[in-house]
């Protein structure tokens, strides 16, 4: 069990404890790696979309995926800080600046978002058709549509959504950072504050991500609707956070970092949340598509006629089983939970799946038979998630990755899952 | 027998140390010869209007449901909005017993009992209201899939079948969840009797609980496992319900957000009746020190909460109407605001949406009175919101000639009335015969119940 103590072996300064809580080189070595990894990675996609001479189609179906993917875990991280500090959660404290670190990656968020966003708000995006008013004008049914799907609006709510998760997180994290130097009442004030700020915070966070999702996923079909959409994602979101931050804290550990203070036992709660988010998801994608399929409303019902169609169907199918049926009895033991190898192997699992569910509610707009997955995929992948870690780690290799001068940290350290 | 003026629970709890008092707090309510006058007059109160159900049931059975104002095309009418309320009234108890639980929120051991038993008696009430609806009140099996001469089946088909399934599944978890916590508190009160009749009658139902270290790992671990059992069923219920509108192609019933919608405003409503019987409770049963501010406060929160969830309902519906362009559903929805009904939806817009907003306030989160009345707020609010989804989309569906306007009748009124009679009817006899408070879990929460560490 962890024990705090000052003076100790970290470069913290004031009141660290006895693990080393910096990143300092290996952050450094990290983010190059990273950085290098993403440019060549992204330089490689851009070539294989060009030469598919499609207008960058193809190039911005596997880049939308791959960013929705990642926002997943962006998006996430501002709201697993958000909801911890509203339920004043003590098991969760030993994370709770690695979720900061991870959610004030917002304005990298923003900026990876831009080859699909600059061309929609120039009206030239090759898969939104909305971005070109001309479009929307001339179809009976989007017609109406317009005062909310045109490039100017977007505009406007793309720098709301992303501008506030970068105001909300940098809140987080600098009033967090700020705490490293207080002590006893200021410390303990802090936490107040930020409980305060977090409860409004969560309903205007409620509606970004929600809009957010029906902006870049949703409208894909500009037909297409369903109230609850913006709560599928948020599944998504939920799981994709605490399956990152565990395996950030097991790749952390195994880099000689929090190593006293992360416990199996906070383990074993991330595990849980991975497992209830993931019966959270099959609930929410059954109502979905059970109401659907019940009321048989065309409208509606082309969203997934599409998505049965030939081999999307099979990749339906596997959601259901891989997103699922599958990892909810991996995921049902207590002793897989805490067991950091079958956690690990089941976060990364959870995480293609949800790569796989991201890829499932974009592709088929691309309008081909067949699941076409290539080369360009896995390269947008590999690229957008690079340079997303690559911002985490630039801004984490200095800080501390504990807060250490919380009041409840003990609690937290001490803490004990049965 | 002398009903006693003054309140006998308003005295300290006997007992030299912690454990003492909470079991002397608990178990004298059961215990006392007479309880206090208020208790007479809430029961006598309810007595009258249990009468008026019985009452009201038995003129619908003997001149069939055109009693009641249900019409075409507003056939569901009052009971369903009747039994859709009561059921989400049942949510409350198991949330607070197995997802509170799941989630170590350790305060829920001060509410959880007699929130639970809440959740059974609103089920019960829930139960008869489609029972009744049927038309023909003495053939519910028809309901069951029971091998038959007629080879009749249900239609499985059906929502409203899946509703039979899942309502009572969870009235079977939630009895036993509520049963077994109450066995430990059971053999306390034998343990305690003092007449024959007690030791016996709680004896029985105590099923032979000495307390021994083996007892309590079975009772732990079963109690684990219900609730993991439990939690699905919070959700499925209501997702259930909710599937027997959002399943049909009516404008205003048909949408996606319908099942985690219905479940977050049953917890919502849930929780504020269990506020509503919690404040009198903690007060005419001398449980202050019990269900503390503190408890009301966290209560307060989770309404709140949750009623900021209904709030993003209502609001992605109405986006989401305009945005399908379905001129039908925009057309419901702006009914449901400017039309014959609109006062029906300003009442549950300010009711569940605008009073919960007061909790933002520490004052008045930790004020009982203003949690009563919150509480009780929220609980019309939360009735006017199966009225509005159901009156207004039935009563203006797609053909403007077959449009209606649907009025209750007062036999419509004195049934739903009369449903309080019969719950408040049987939480009070509990009140008075059962063990109100989880005493055995609220010890191992107690500062002496935690001198050996935080478990």
């Amino acid at each position: 069990m962890a024990k705090v103590s000052n003076g100790s072996s970290s470069s913290s300064g004031d009141g660290g404890t006895s693990d080393n809580i910096r990143l300092a080189e290996v952050g450094q070595s990290l983010f190059l790696k990273a950085l290098v990894v993403g440019v060549v990675a992204l330089g490689v996609s851009a070539f294989l979309g060009s030469s598919e001479n499609d207008n960058w189609n193809r190039f911005s179906h596997s880049y939308l995926v791959a960013f929705v993917w990642v926002m997943t875990i962006g998006a996430g991280a501002v709201w697993w800080i958000t909801i911890q500090n509203i339920v004043n959660s003590h098991w969760s404290l030993v994370i709770r600046r690695i979720g900061e670190l991870i959610a004030s990656n917002a304005p990298v968020l923003a900026v990876l978002a831009f080859p699909v966003v600059i061309p929609l708000i120039l009206g030239k995006s090759p898969m939104y058709i909305w971005s070109d008013v001309n479009n929307m004008l001339g179809r009976e049914e989007l017609k109406h549509k317009i005062p909310y799907l045109n490039p100017h609006f977007f505009a406007i709510r793309f720098v709301v959504y992303f501008g506030y998760w970068t105001l909300l997180s940098y809140f987080f994290l600098n009033r967090s950072l700020g705490q490293d130097k207080q002590q006893g009442n200021d410390a303990a004030k802090t936490v107040v504050t930020m409980r305060r700020v977090a409860g409004p915070a969560m309903i205007v966070f409620a509606l970004t991500l929600t809009f957010c999702a029906i902006d870049l996923i949703m409208t894909l079909d500009p037909r297409w609707f369903s109230t609850i959409f913006g709560v599928y994602y948020f599944a998504s979101c939920v799981m994709a956070i605490n399956s990152s931050l565990a395996l950030t804290l097991m790749w952390l550990q195994s880099k000689g970092r929090l190593t006293s203070s992360v416990t199996v036992h906070h383990f074993h709660d991330l595990g849980k949340m991975v497992f209830a988010f993931t019966v959270f998801w099959a609930y929410i994608g059954f109502s979905q598509f059970m109401l659907l399929w019940y009321a048989n409303i065309p409208e509606e019902t082309l969203w997934f006629k599409e998505r049965f169609a030939n081999s999307w169907g099979t990749l339906s199918w596997t959601l259901l089983f891989g997103h699922f049926v599958i990892p909810f009895f991996g995921l049902l033991s207590r002793w897989v939970k805490r067991n950091r190898k079958a956690l690990a192997f089941w976060c990364i699992w959870q995480l293609v799946m949800i790569y796989l569910d991201m890829y499932w509610l974009v592709m088929p707009t691309l309008g081909v038979d067949q699941v076409p997955f290539q080369l360009i995929d896995l390269t947008c992948w590999v690229g957008v998630l690079s340079l997303f870690i690559a911002g985490v780690a630039w801004r984490a290799k200095g800080l501390n990755l504990l807060a250490t001068n919380d009041p409840r940290l003990p609690k937290s350290l001490a803490f004990e899952n049965i | 027998m002398a009903i006693s003026d003054v309140n006998p629970f308003e005295a300290p709890p006997a007992g030299d140390n912690m454990f003492a008092r909470i079991t002397d707090n608990v178990t004298r309510i059961a215990e006392t010869a007479t309880p206090p006058r208020a208790w007479y007059i809430a029961f006598g109160f309810a007595q009258l209007l249990l009468l008026m159900f019985l009452g009201s049931l038995g003129y619908v059975i003997w001149n069939g449901i055109g009693a009641w104002g249900n019409m075409m095309p507003v056939a569901w009418g009052f009971p369903i909005v009747n039994f859709v309320f009561w059921i989400g009234i049942g949510h409350a108890g198991t949330l607070i017993s197995a997802v509170l639980f799941l989630f170590r929120q350790n305060w829920r051991t001060a509410i959880n009992r007699f929130a639970e038993a809440m959740t059974i008696f609103a089920v019960v009430c829930a139960g008869i209201f489609p029972g009744m609806h049927i038309g023909r009140p003495w053939l519910p099996y028809y309901m069951f899939p029971i091998p038959n001469q007629m080879d009749m089946w249900p239609q499985f088909r059906s929502p409203l079948e899946w509703d039979v399934f899942a309502v009572s599944t969870y009235a079977t978890v939630s009895i036993l969840f509520w049963y077994m916590g109450m066995i430990p508190d059971f053999a306390t009160f034998r343990d305690r009797a003092t007449t024959t009749v007690r030791r016996v009658a709680y004896g029985i139902v105590a099923m032979g609980w000495r307390g021994s270290s083996r007892q309590w790992h079975v009772y732990e671990r079963a109690y684990l496992i219900l609730a993991a059992l439990a939690t699905p069923l919070v959700l499925s219920v209501h997702s259930v319900v909710s599937f027997d509108f959002a399943t049909a192609q009516l404008p205003g019933w048909h949408t996606t957000i319908f099942p985690p919608y219905f479940v977050a405003g049953a917890i919502f409503g849930g929780f504020a009746m269990v506020v509503t019987l919690a404040v009198p409770a903690r007060q005419f049963f001398g449980l202050k020190r019990i269900i503390t501010i503190r408890h009301l406060e966290l209560m307060n929160k989770v309404i709140m909460a949750t009623g900021l969830i209904v709030g993003y309902a209502y609001g992605m519906e109405f986006f989401v109407a305009w945005y399908s362009g379905n001129k039908y559903e925009v057309f419901t929805f702006v009914n449901r605001a400017f039309g014959p009904y609109g006062w029906a939806y300003w009442t549950m817009i300010s009711c569940n949406v605008l009073f919960p907003q007061l909790h933002w306030f520490p004052q008045v989160r930790r004020n009982p009175w203003a949690t009563l009345i919150i509480g009780l707020i929220v609980n019309v609010g939360m009735w006017f919101e199966r009225f509005v989804i159901i009156c207004t989309s039935l009563s203006r569906d797609f053909l403007p000639s077959s449009w209606g306007y649907f009025v209750p009748t007062p036999v419509d009124l004195m049934t739903l009335g009369g449903s309080f009679g019969l719950f408040f009817t049987l939480f009070l006899l509990f009140c008075r015969y059962l063990p109100m408070v989880a005493m055995s879990e609220v010890k191992a929460f107690s500062p002496a119940g935690l001198a050996h560490g935080d478990h």
